[in-house]
């Protein structure tokens, strides 16, 4: 049998791998089925929101009934009834404790079990964790720490309520409330999500990361994330997600914002493992997130890193607007679909200021009956003297029935900039498969070493605490596809 | 004899006018038509007009038939005539042309090159068939003005091969705009060389499908644009069988106001293993509202392929200009001469060596034009 | 230790291997040589097991067992170490991951602990130094980069941390100059054993002055043309293959 052979027999016995598809039985509140004014008021109320937000909530429910659901990404997927899901569902009495000994002890396990141990003795070393469990943040780890250093880190619902100003000032900025159809929906009803605020100067003592959760079935989750680095301030941070193993499909559909003030950098990192669906294509998360930073300020940084290895869809595309001189932009993204799994990932670099950089490395993986698209659009606006870009994007096939695809966008307006863009597409060499083999290193194994390596130039942008990790996933994700 | 009178022909029209009513005129919302707004550039402009063509003199074993006389087409060009994919404006030519030629190469003929000329305003069509083994060069010019839609067919038979040079001169005025649909069987080789002087709007798309194995396509074209001038290429080429392979090398110089596009999509369908597929494009401004929009695209399918691409966009390398005026060359021949050596390498494709200097030449005329900010 | 019997093998469908027979005992260490195209390399893939070479006639018995039987990492982990021609080249993999991935995955088929990291690092730099393979060296991606002569040694690096039984020395000398070449030999010979038996196989002479063997077969044709002691390699180089071949046939 030939290596090749042997390699689409092992794709196709996939397992069932993914650890994280348990239920957390707990008891939950919901809102009424459906999408209507009455939800979106249902969760502003929950929140208990300042008018304001509901305004600008209802504004953008309206504005979305218009809208039609995007269809140019190459994903096909049965209709979304959106009057057939929950919008809202939260554990019982178990909004915002003021201490972790407050949190029901049934949250506490998941979490444990997820791997995201929240008391804080025995917290990762320098990790603060925000919790979010279906529509609510139920834990915020490390708050006293960094609010001596000035650091915001909280559940949105509560900047909403203490710190205004802020959000007001730029929620909606990066993402506007009509940008794209999952985006607007999100803003007429999202639940929860991370506020973080780092002051001017402030290098963040600690990575922050948010962990979140779809536990409730029938339900979807909209969480929107605000990140503001004022000047000259750093932050890294970090986000995870895992779903229970469902037959139906459930949707998230985030925005995530950035803001980086002159001289400060964001570097945001995702490891997204929301459940895939079964081998036969059954079940799954339907993915559809909007994530933009803005480098508003001269000499700022985003940096996106993301390993997409769940979900039965993917779509999104993590960009950056160097909006002002002597920006810099980066995407590192590896994306492994496996069986019916379904990604179309890439990135935005809009480049409107002088001497701005923007840097693309994307490393797709394809296998089974997956297809696996990388879509990015590299734009060169005529202010933006001396821009510099560099993408890289490599496909790799595992077997002959997936689809490894590339649509990159070039567009240039300035005689001075300079892009270049590179592709190629491949399988797992057969003879580096052999050497492996002939050193007593089992397929399996193999395949994830080679794969680790081709992966390598992305993963060594993780976070240490959290390189290990994705290393692993990798390799699991893989598992389930390569033996 | 009326030109629409066999029943066969009315049938392939009315599918082509059905496609095209349905799809309608392309604009920049149409995924593919994305950086050539055809709606705004032909503002109401209609198909029935008809383009002219001209064959200046018929190289001896080549059968050459008059479209205008379809009705009374003989079995080849009945059994080819629009058969191949239509995008909406090769439907809409198909539908409306009442002007074009069909040629014919037997089997295992090698021809002498084959000059023919487009000229004026208005639709027409064309159909090459090279049979098993036949080889031809054919050269083709476009000297239209106001709006032409052209149509063009060529069916590459088995161990033929077919070298085509596509000319097409600036003509500040004209919206040209002009589908090729090839496909190549088995052992068969489909050369092409496309230089674009630019127009108002200019848009060429190539629809080859590598039908049999072994079965080859090698792209190159040049565009050097200045003033307004637009030009788009846009290719799709699909690997349909195993063992089949691609080249493609376009490069663009844009000056002025000047639009460079170039979209390229490899599609490698499933089971298609073994396909090589290799594409570049390159573009230099030169003007300061310039711009060049490079999409290159690769669909794959099958595991056990080779596919790369590379895209760039820039200006001159600095290191370059800073040698050669460091040895006493002045800048602005410093410019000219890696200017010439960027787009040298893609007119360098083109293997005879007449062709090629004709080709040259035809830049030599742009290039002025082109190093304009 | 080996006995291979009247061993055919076809690669699509082309037989290559046309009835080869050959045994070596542990402690011996025998050469094959022969010209181009006479089925060399054949045989050391057909030995460690590589997918397309196909075994369609005669028996490869290791140890008792059917060698034919095993996957190539059953093969290693029985103790089968083919040092390759062309080191193939792993992008992104650091060669000291790469051992240590390779080590722990044989311990662990056999059943043994498996090792840490810093265990792996020391047991490899003391076989390192020897060879001149430098810690920065084992920081670089698996053979990306490196030299011909490079690679070779780690080769034999990895032979050496193994500890096989069976080693089969595919063109172990091409593209090495003299110095690299005593160099590799010397590590090669450190590696002599009773319990351990190897496979060496050369184009030239040349090697088997540094790495000399208790025998050598000459390899024509995909058959075994001639046999005899070290002295064959001068007779070989002397009046070159063209002879012995021609006087077999």
């Amino acid at each position: 049998m030939s290596v090749a052979h042997e390699t689409k027999k092992q794709v196709a016995e996939i397992g069932e791998k993914y650890k994280y598809g348990f239920v957390t039985d707990i008891e939950m509140e919901r809102a009424p089925k459906g999408l209507s004014e009455d939800t979106v008021k249902y969760i502003s109320a929950k929140k208990g929101e300042p008018q304001w937000m509901l305004d600008w909530r209802l504004a953008a429910f309206k504005r979305w009934l218009e809208m039609r659901e995007p269809n140019w990404a190459r994903v096909h997927y049965q209709k979304i009834d959106y009057q057939n899901a929950y919008y809202y569902a939260a554990p019982k009495n178990t909004p915002l404790k003021q201490s972790l000994d407050e949190v029901d002890p049934k949250l506490l396990e998941t979490y444990k079990k997820l791997g995201i141990p929240l008391h804080e003795q025995m917290a990762l070393a320098g990790v603060a964790v925000d919790a979010v469990f279906d529509s609510v943040s139920v834990a915020t780890t490390f708050k006293a720490k960094l609010n001596e250093a000035g650091v915001i880190f909280c559940p949105i619902s509560e900047a909403i309520r203490d710190y205004p100003d802020l959000v007001k000032k730029y929620l909606g900025t990066v993402v506007p409330v009509s940008d794209n159809f999952f985006a607007t929906l999100n803003s007429a009803v999202f639940s929860d999500g991370t506020f973080v605020y780092v002051p001017k100067g402030v290098r963040c003592p600690m990575e922050l990361s948010t962990y979140f959760r779809i536990n409730a079935s029938e339900t979807g989750q909209f969480e929107r994330t605000l990140i503001v680095a004022d000047e000259g301030s750093f932050v890294s941070y970090l986000e995870g997600c895992t779903a229970p193993k469902r037959d139906e499909n459930q949707l998230h559909a985030a925005v995530v914002e950035l803001v980086a003030l002159e001289g400060a950098e964001i570097k945001y990192s995702t490891v997204q493992n929301w459940y895939p669906g079964d081998e036969n294509g059954l079940g799954g998360i339907y993915n559809f997130v909007t994530k933009r930073g803005d480098c508003r300020g001269d000499r700022s940084k985003i940096s996106w890193t993301q390993v997409e290895t769940g979900s039965a869809i993917t779509w999104k595309y993590p960009s950056c607007i160097l909006r002002g001189d002597d920006t810099v932009g980066e995407f590192y993204s590896i994306a492994i679909a496996n069986n019916f799994q379904q990604a179309d990932t890439g990135t935005k670099m809009i480049h409107l200021g002088r001497n701005t950089r923007s840097r693309i490395i994307s490393k797709g993986i394809s296998a089974g009956k997956a297809q696996n698209t990388y879509r990015g659009l590299v734009s060169v606006h005529p202010k933006a003297s001396n821009a510099r870009n560099y993408t890289q994007c490599d496909s790799l096939l595992i077997g002959g029935k997936c689809g490894a695809h590339t649509v990159p966008y070039i567009e240039s307006r300035n005689p001075t900039a300079r892009i270049e863009h590179e592709a190629t597409t491949s399988k797992i060499a057969e003879d580096q498969l052999f050497y492996c083999l002939q050193r007593g290193i089992p397929q399996e194994e193999a395949v994830a070493l080679i794969v680790n390596g081709f992966c390598k130039e992305v993963l060594q942008q993780l976070p240490m605490e959290f390189a290990v990790e994705a290393q692993k996933l990798v390799g699991i994700s893989l598992e389930g596809s390569v033996g | 004899m009326s030109s629409a009178s066999a029943h066969w022909l009315d049938e392939r029209r009315a599918l082509a006018a059905n496609r095209f009513a349905a799809l309608g005129v392309p604009h920049r919302r149409i995924e593919d038509w994305k950086y050539s707004d055809l709606r705004t550039a032909i503002d109401g402009a209609n198909d029935d007009a008809a383009a002219s063509w001209k064959i200046a003199t018929l190289p001896e074993g080549i059968e050459l038939f008059d479209l205008a006389d379809v009705g009374a087409a003989p079995d080849w060009v009945k059994a080819h005539l629009g058969t191949l994919p239509q995008n909406a404006m090769a439907s809409s030519s198909f539908a409306h042309a009442r002007t074009g030629f069909a040629v014919r190469v037997p089997r295992n003929k090698s021809a002498e090159p084959l000059h023919v000329t487009f000229a004026n305003a208005g639709s027409a069509r064309a159909l090459v068939v090279l049979e098993d083994g036949a080889a031809l060069t054919l050269c083709e010019t476009l000297v239209t003005d106001g709006y032409a839609n052209l149509g063009l067919e060529f069916i590459v038979g088995a161990n033929a091969q077919l070298t085509h040079i596509r000319m097409a001169p600036h003509s500040a005025g004209a919206v040209q705009v002009e589908q090729y649909a090839v496909t190549v069987a088995h052992d068969g080789v489909y050369r092409a060389h496309f230089f674009n002087g630019g127009a108002k709007l200019s848009r060429a798309e190539l629809q080859i499908a590598l039908a049999g194995a072994n079965a080859q396509a090698h792209l190159s074209g040049v565009s050097v644009l200045g003033g307004t001038a637009h030009a788009d290429i846009t290719t799709h080429i699909t690997h349909a069988v195993s063992h089949t392979a691609s080249t493609q090398l376009f490069k663009k110089i844009a000056g002025g106001k000047s639009r460079a596009v170039y979209q390229g999509r490899i599609t490698v369908e499933q089971g298609a293993d073994k396909s090589d597929s290799r594409q570049t494009a390159k573009a230099l401004l030169m003007g300061e509202r310039a711009e060049a929009d490079l999409k290159p695209e690769l669909e794959i399918y099958a595991d056990d392929v080779k596919c790369a691409h590379g895209a760039a966009v820039g200006d001159l390398d600095a290191n370059s200009l800073f040698y050669l005026r460091a040895r006493g060359i002045p800048e602005a021949e410093a410019r000219n001469m890696l200017v010439r050596a960027f787009l040298e390498e893609a007119v360098d494709e083109i293997a005879d060596e007449s062709l090629r200097a004709t080709v040259w030449q035809a830049v030599e005329d742009a290039l002025p034009g082109a190093m304009l900010p | 230790m080996l006995e291979i019997k009247d061993l055919h093998v076809a690669v699509d469908g082309k037989e290559i291997l046309k009835g080869l027979t050959l045994s070596i005992a542990a402690g011996q260490v025998h050469a094959i040589m022969g010209p181009n195209g006479s089925g060399k390399s054949t045989l050391s893939y057909v030995l460690a097991g590589r997918a397309g070479y196909e075994v369609t006639s005669g028996s490869i018995i290791y140890n008792g067992e059917d060698l034919n039987a095993l996957k190539p990492e059953e093969r290693a982990v029985k103790g089968v170490f083919l040092a390759m021609q062309y080191p193939v080249e792993i992008p992104g993999v650091t060669t000291l991951t790469f051992l240590k991935t390779a080590l722990n995955a044989q311990r662990r088929a056999r059943g043994e602990k498996e090792v840490d990291a810093m265990t792996v690092l020391k047991t490899v730099r003391k076989r390192a130094a020897a060879l001149k393979v430098s810690e920065e060296m084992l920081k670089r991606a698996l053979n990306v980069g490196f030299s011909g002569g490079e690679k070779k040694r780690l080769e034999i690096l990895q032979m050496s941390l193994f500890e096989p039984k069976l080693a089969i020395l595919d063109e172990t000398d091409s593209g090495l100059d003299i110095d690299a070449l005593k160099l590799v030999a010397e590590g090669v010979n450190a590696l002599r054993s009773p319990e351990r038996a190897m496979l060496v196989i050369t184009h030239y002479q040349r090697l088997l002055d540094y790495i000399v063997p208790d025998r050598i077969h000459v390899l024509a044709g995909g058959r075994i043309v001639a046999e005899g002691g070290k002295e064959l390699a001068h007779e070989l180089e002397a009046k070159g293959y063209e002879h012995i071949v021609g006087k077999a046939a």
